[in-house]
């Protein structure tokens, strides 16, 4: 089996849907804490270095969030000691440091998402959804960098002409305005010849297939099918009131029915996985390595 | 077995007063390798659109094309490939496997055996290393292969080519079209490729066609053609080495290759070998020079220029050869202020380049034309762009009334130049740096530009021009510099210049070399052998 970050995209876009849509609808404190820690995990197994600094500041930004709730809100039975009159909660604090937790957890996740995801990868998922929507994607990818260039090399030829630099700032303005007026006009011609270049190709001639370099194999279906089936347990728990959580105006206690400890494994295992699978590489390559 | 036939085939733009193509009529057997030239203008370019009906021009056509035995109007998409002039904006997507599985994509081929094509054609094409890059990675040459390779992956049975290496160097174009006749051999594909490079197509094809003003000049193996054309002047000044003094001499077999032009050349005496005038002056005042001069694009890549160090003299044309990245244009970007270099000094007529302030550069003294002119024109017609910079259209060395009220874009490349030049001109500089003057142009475009820089520089301009084309740099320059590494490691007159090189040289002084001395042109080997006339005993 593969690493995770070597899953079939689709595969990986569909995980991430799973992990981050169950911990943003679900607001309990053991499928918080999982989820935490699943993407804090991940995020170090991907082995990124210098991120000392992302983790201090996503400790901060937790720390305000957990803050900010018990502040404004003052709901709650179990008062701590009182502010301005205004009373601190237990129950309020709780809700800011799950819902700082939660919404730390979602950004590791982004994280790890656009390191896993490089703009191929996302075109490839694009490409499942529509195939058009992918090509036009793709030549817009091309085209931007294109013209970036070519403002810049005319830039510089005008420069050297000096004609429409001058030393006013109008002088200056109107070179720009043409500049700008070329470009559309270059981007136009050039537009032709890409046209041509797709028709003398047989675009629009059949229905068009799309290809990729990504296949899907053995691994990536048993990932998928893990990933469908844990987050219907969640699911089902939370449409059948297994995990129900409520803050206010007393804590209910967490629950231990075989349906909620069913969705709290079955979420932990759909957390960890990744990060597992990272680890489990990192150590069969450094077994090969001490072989070889 | 005939693949293609074209019988009386005339075409008229729709806002066109006369025909551009004028009966045309000719076939092609399956497996040969077509060479199609023609001066700008003969309408090349509309012959072979409609020889690819998804690019087929709108307008008046009469007259049959046969495709294997059918109309060609049903022949798909996939069977006839068509590489354009430009390599960058022929390309669709935004990387090189995706480019090359674009073609299989429009036929709605299933996803394995897409993998197997595109994976046939990379490693056919030695771009395996390149399959996953984006396609911003590449240099030009290999993005003209990336385009090739693409449309060879639907497998054509025709392939054409609308001058290909125009945008190229040599080196690059050699290999492409050293490609293309490898295709040709191995998978006996038929292709007609339109070129201004004849000097490497004219051996390798089987059939040359001419067109000129729209209609066959002449169609026939290359040996046959070229004796037919030989008071052509125009259309002979594109061609070989070799054939050229065959053709100034007037022989009645027609060389083509330099090994051919050796055995022509060797016919003839050398007893008489007259030394040619020396054009420059030895003494002139320093235009540009460049003292122990450092220059790299970042902080941590290696020194694009190393310690470079020339003087360029008023009055003289001074052209710079080279290979690719050996810093030839940053030189002339360092000259003319845009980048700067970080150590050594560059002055301009004797006055540091930093103590030009605002713009004075810029005024009279120095001007830079680009090589890609299409970044000089802002406006929208020839005219405009003159007014702009100042420009009255029949003061100039040349004629563009024609043209006054085209888009510049809309104009031929040797076109394009003059009209550039025109505008750079009008800043009367005393110094024109120029960069690849004759890119693109075919063979009487580069003459015109040749003789213009010669009148320009006779009347007191001083003129640096970079280049890779040998052949114009021997006809034109006064001195000739080899830029190796970011340093110039040898400046001589063309004539020790070109004879002195033994692989960065003209063809006409591979056929002369042990013969004639410092006979580095065509026209001058002509010269010698008409003076010595032909040796006694030999045919």
């Amino acid at each position: 089996m593969r690493g995770f970050t070597e899953l079939n995209p689709a595969v990986i876009a569909v995980y991430y849907i799973c992990a981050v849509g169950i911990a943003m609808f679900c607001m309990h404190p053991v499928i918080i804490t999982l989820s935490l820690l699943g993407s804090i995990m991940l995020f170090i197994a991907l082995g990124k270095r210098n991120s000392v600094k992302l983790h201090l500041s996503f400790l901060l930004l937790f720390a305000v969030l957990a803050l900010i709730n018990p502040i404004w809100y003052h709901n709650g039975v179990t008062v701590l000691f009182v502010v301005n009159d205004s009373p601190i909660t237990l129950e309020a604090l709780i809700y800011g440091v799950c819902a700082a937790a939660m919404m730390i957890s979602v950004l590791y996740r982004f994280r790890t998402f656009t390191m896993i995801m490089t703009a191929d990868k996302l075109m490839y998922v694009f490409g499942k959804l529509s195939p058009k929507a992918s090509l036009i994607l793709s030549m817009a990818l091309r085209y931007v960098p294109l013209m970036r260039r070519q403002t810049g090399k005319i830039r510089s030829t005008q420069k050297a002409l000096g004609i429409y630099r001058g030393d006013n700032i109008a002088d200056t303005l109107k070179g720009e305005v043409r500049i700008f007026s070329v470009m559309a006009t270059w981007a136009l011609e050039n537009g032709i010849i890409t046209a041509d270049s797709m028709d003398a190709r047989g675009y629009g001639s059949h229905r068009r297939t799309s290809f990729s370099l990504f296949r899907f194999t053995l691994p990536d279906g048993v990932f998928l099918v893990l990933c469908i089936v844990l987050s219907t347990v969640n699911i089902s728990a939370l449409a059948l009131g297994g995990i129900d959580f409520t803050f206010y105006p007393a804590m209910s206690g967490i629950s231990l029915s075989p349906l909620a400890c069913a969705a709290y494994a079955s979420y932990g295992l759909l957390s960890f996985m990744p990060a597992a699978l990272e680890w489990k590489e990192a150590v069969r390559w450094k077994y090969l390595i001490s072989k070889i | 077995m005939e693949i293609l036939d074209i019988k009386d085939l005339s075409f008229t733009y729709p806002t066109a007063k006369s025909p551009t193509l004028n009966n045309i009529t000719f076939s092609v057997q399956e497996g040969e390798f077509i060479a199609l030239c023609g001066a700008t203008g003969s309408g090349k370019s509309t012959l072979l659109r409609l020889l690819k009906p998804q690019l087929s021009p709108l307008g008046e056509v009469s007259g049959n094309i046969t495709f294997r035995g059918e109309p060609l109007s049903d022949c798909p998409a996939a069977d006839i490939g068509f590489v354009m002039q430009s390599p960058e904006q022929q390309i669709v997507t935004d990387k090189v496997w995706h480019e090359l599985a674009f073609g299989l994509e429009n036929m709605g081929v299933p996803q394995p055996q897409m993998a197997r094509r595109t994976a046939e054609m990379a490693s056919y094409f030695g771009i395996e290393d390149k399959f996953d890059k984006s396609i911003s990675e590449l240099s030009g040459g290999q993005k003209q292969l990336i385009n090739l390779a693409a449309v060879m992956v639907t497998e054509p049975k025709l392939l054409i080519l609308d001058e290909p290496t125009a945008q190229l160097d040599p080196i690059t174009a050699t290999d492409l079209i050293n490609t293309v006749k490898k295709l040709n051999r191995d998978l006996s594909l038929t292709v007609i490729i339109a070129e201004h490079r004849l000097e490497e197509v004219i051996p390798l094809c089987d059939k040359l066609l001419v067109i000129e003003n729209g209609a066959v000049a002449a169609f026939g193996t290359p040996r046959d053609v070229l004796r037919t054309l030989y008071s052509h002047k125009d259309i002979m000044c594109g061609m070989p080495a070799a054939a050229r003094i065959s053709a100034m001499l007037g022989e009645p077999e027609c060389a083509l290759t330099v090994r051919e032009g050796r055995e022509l050349v060797r016919s003839y005496g050398n007893e008489q070998q007259p030394d040619t005038p020396r054009k420059a002056d030895d003494n002139a005042a320093p235009a540009l020079s460049f003292t122990n001069v450092y220059f790299r694009y970042e902080r941590s890549s290696p020194d694009a220029l190393r310690g470079l160090t020339f003087e360029v003299r008023t009055g003289e044309i001074f052209c710079v050869l080279g290979g690719n990245g050996s810093g030839k244009s940053t030189a002339l970007m360092c000259a003319s202020g845009i980048l700067r270099a970080y150590a050594g000094s560059i002055s301009v007529f004797g006055k540091k380049i930093k103590d030009y302030k605002n713009q004075s550069l810029y005024n009279e003294s120095l001007a830079l034309l680009p090589q890609d002119v299409q970044t000089v024109f802002l406006r929208n017609t020839v005219r405009e762009e003159l007014e702009d910079a100042g420009v009255e259209p029949d003061v100039l060395p040349f004629d563009l009334a024609p043209h006054l009220n085209k888009h510049p874009y809309d104009l031929s490349g040797g076109e394009q130049q003059l009209t550039a030049l025109a505008k750079v001109l009008a800043l009367k500089p005393k110094l024109l740096l120029l960069d690849e003057p004759t890119k693109g142009l075919d063979g009487a475009s580069k003459r015109n530009i040749s003789s213009l820089l010669r009148t320009l520089a006779d009347s007191g301009m001083t003129i640096v021009t970079v280049t890779h084309d040998v052949e114009f740099a021997a006809g034109c320059a006064d001195r000739c510099a080899l830029f190796f590494r970011g340093e110039i490691v040898s400046v001589a007159p063309p004539e020790e210049f070109f004879s002195e090189n033994s692989f960065y040289t003209t063809a006409a002084s591979r056929i002369t070399r042990g013969h004639f001395r410092k006979a580095v042109t065509a026209e001058r080997t002509a010269e010698l052998c008409r003076l010595n006339g032909r040796k006694v005993g030999a045919q």
